[in-house]
């Protein structure tokens, strides 16, 4: 099971969290569908990373973010028929591990990867990649495998 | 009645990777009801178990919500479309973790083993513990949590590797030297264990800061080497209401017990005052053998797992004592202080409080003492000029390092000994750092000696004047 990108995508999920710092930063993972997309152990290839605002009421944006559904519903109008679509999702916690939280694992799609760096002040400094298991009780991680 | 329905990527492997489904239907209730039959496991992944749309499913009629509308009640006509989208959120906080396959293989000697288990290493997954110190007992401590598989390890600190540290501090290694001990911890920690993650706090801990990080983590390993931080993460420990697998080491002895348990005793009902200052010396000045950290530094971490996994009994209201040269453990009942100031039902203590004043080191000294740098020293030496340079320090030190021409007198033998000393002569004393000179001066000025103190002592010497001269 792991996430393949590469050095330029990991670098704008890193950057996006880090100016996204103190609040969480957010964004798509796009990359070709996988046929065996729901099987455990699958891999996933992300070929771009789509960084989108923030859009939770400003009031809790340091410990939660949410993808506003109309820019996701335009983006995977914008990818059908291609074979790509929004494989998965990158969100950054600020200060805080990079493991999933309860509130997460209740709004967790099943199949996507879930990206999550943690910033401390200001920087990254760990990078996690989970998936929800089948039952949806929990996350199970998965190795982010950086080609070139 | 055509109506489209759109479904997105993550969801199309349930719907035989169809991106857009056609059915016939009058509302949005029936769309999907339409959708479902066809694809169950669809059904499973959009709807909870009493037929409501899960929390993360947005529905929308062409372009409006259908929450702003009737719901699934919303009628649709021929033409329209209906989008599923799911509602992307979450944010930080932590949860419960499962082992992955990898996990399952680097802990089979744990998981085959009925008193931990898949269940058991769980919880270590999903545990947190602060190390308070990377040194002597951090160093085995933090290895062995991070090896076991403790998901989250905090450790605090804000010192850098010396290569006097290397003779015990095995987590650091000898490239390290200069560098911080929390990025030379994480940097084996990792190496050790990828699955972990480490917490840095680059800090002292200090009476604001401690209440709010032991809140942070579920157990917590004191591993420090002076008694005002030690009373300091005892009382933060009972005011959060954390464990602390307590451990010290002096030379060749070792302590260790659990404090803060409900019920159990805390370090202040063991030691409601710390001893006078200067007293009991730190390791720095009475040395330690380098094995002893990893004796004791382990045990914590034995009692640090065993709280986690809730297995065995912890070493609450029990003393260990250990002295490696007789090879011998003692246990001594510690009871609870029914009047401790910390952890009785009516504490007077109930925040931090300044541990600096409550250990005396804080007090002035009631007389100020002359003082000169090595500076000025070496400008005395190379003059020639008449005076006495008294070592204080003991025997086994000034084998490591002495200047040329000192005297030696330890401070311990001084009461009997300063009759041997010339009392028309002026004095020079130091010492390693320039503490027990300081009493030595002290003494000798009570006794009618002209004696003068060497701010630094001979690490100050080695320092700015002879690097020849080595420091230990």
């Amino acid at each position: 099971m792991s996430l393949k990108t590469n050095r330029a995508v990991e670098a704008i999920a890193v950057q996006t969290c880090e100016k996204a710092f103190p609040e969480e930063g957010c964004g798509l993972l796009l990359g070709p569908i996988p046929d065996n997309f729901d099987t455990p152990g699958r891999t996933l290839q992300v070929d771009e990373a789509r960084p989108l605002p923030n859009g939770w009421d400003a009031s809790a944006k340091t410990n939660r973010y949410l993808i506003d559904p109309k820019i996701l519903a335009q983006v995977e109008a914008e990818l059908s028929g291609t074979g790509r679509g929004v494989v998965g999702f990158f969100h950054s916690h600020p200060q805080v591990p990079a493991w999933p939280s309860p509130f997460d694992l209740t709004m967790a799609m099943p199949c996507c990867s879930y990206w999550i760096i943690q910033i401390r002040d200001g920087k990254s400094v760990d990078s996690r990649s989970w998936q929800r298991t089948e039952d949806g009780r929990s996350f199970i991680e998965e190795e982010i495998v950086l080609e070139g | 009645m055509s109506i489209d329905i759109r479904l997105p990527t993550a969801l199309r492997i349930f719907a035989d990777k169809q991106e857009k489904i056609s059915v016939d239907a009058k509302t949005v209730g029936d769309a999907l009801e339409q959708l479902f039959s066809g694809h169950e496991r669809l059904r499973q992944q959009l709807m909870s178990p009493e037929g409501k749309l899960r929390s993360f499913v947005n529905v929308y009629v062409n372009d409006d919500d259908a929450r702003d509308k009737q719901g699934l009640a919303t009628e649709v006509k021929d033409g329209d479309t209906i989008l599923i989208v799911p509602a992307i959120a979450g944010g930080s906080a932590v949860s419960e973790l499962e082992l992955t396959t990898a996990e399952k293989a680097r802990y089979h000697r744990h998981l085959i083993m009925p008193e931990v288990g898949a269940e058991g290493q769980r919880k270590l997954k999903n545990a947190s513990v602060l190390c308070v110190g990377a040194g002597g007992l951090g160093s085995p401590l933090a290895l062995y949590l991070a090896a076991a598989g403790v998901g989250r390890i905090g450790i605090v600190d804000f010192d850098t590797v010396d290569e006097s540290n290397l003779q015990r501090q095995i987590i650091h290694d000898t490239a390290s030297v200069g560098t911080s001990k929390l990025k030379s911890a994480e940097k084996r920690l990792k190496g050790l264990n990828p699955n972990i993650s480490v917490e840095l706090h680059e800090t002292k801990l200090s009476s604001a800061n401690a209440v709010e990080l032991f809140k942070r983590y579920d157990v917590i390993a004191d591993g420090t080497d002076n008694f005002a931080t030690r009373y300091l993460v005892n009382d933060a420990c009972v005011l959060t209401g954390k464990p602390n697998a307590y451990g010290s080491i002096f030379r060749f002895e070792g302590q260790l017990s659990v404090f803060g348990l409900k019920d159990g005793p805390c370090y202040r009902c063991l030691y409601p005052e710390p001893p006078p200052p200067g007293l009991v010396p730190n390791c720095a000045e009475a040395g330690v053998l380098g094995v002893l950290p990893g004796v004791i530094g382990t045990m914590q971490a034995v009692e640090t797992l065993k709280l986690i996994l809730g297995i065995g009994r912890p070493l609450s209201g029990r003393l260990m004592l250990y002295d490696a040269l007789e090879q011998s453990w003692r246990t001594l009942k510690v009871k609870k202080n029914p009047a401790c100031p910390v952890c009785s039902e009516n504490p007077t203590i109930k925040a931090p409080i300044d541990y600096e004043a409550f250990c005396g080191l804080k007090e002035k000294p009631t007389v100020t003492i002359p003082e000169i740098s090595v500076q000025d020293l070496k400008a005395m030496l190379d003059k020639k000029d008449k005076f006495v340079l008294l070592d204080v320090r003991e025997p086994h030190e000034y084998e490591i390092a002495k200047i040329e021409g000192s005297t030696l007198i330890p401070l311990g033998a001084l009461p009997e000994r300063f009759g041997e000393l010339d009392k028309g002569a002026a004095l020079i004393v130091h010492c390693k750092m320039g503490g027990r000179s300081a009493r030595a001066v002290q003494f000798l000025r009570e006794k009618g000696f002209n004696a003068t103190n060497v701010a630094g002592g001979i690490n100050a010497w080695s320092e700015s004047i002879d690097p020849s001269v080595p420091q230990y």
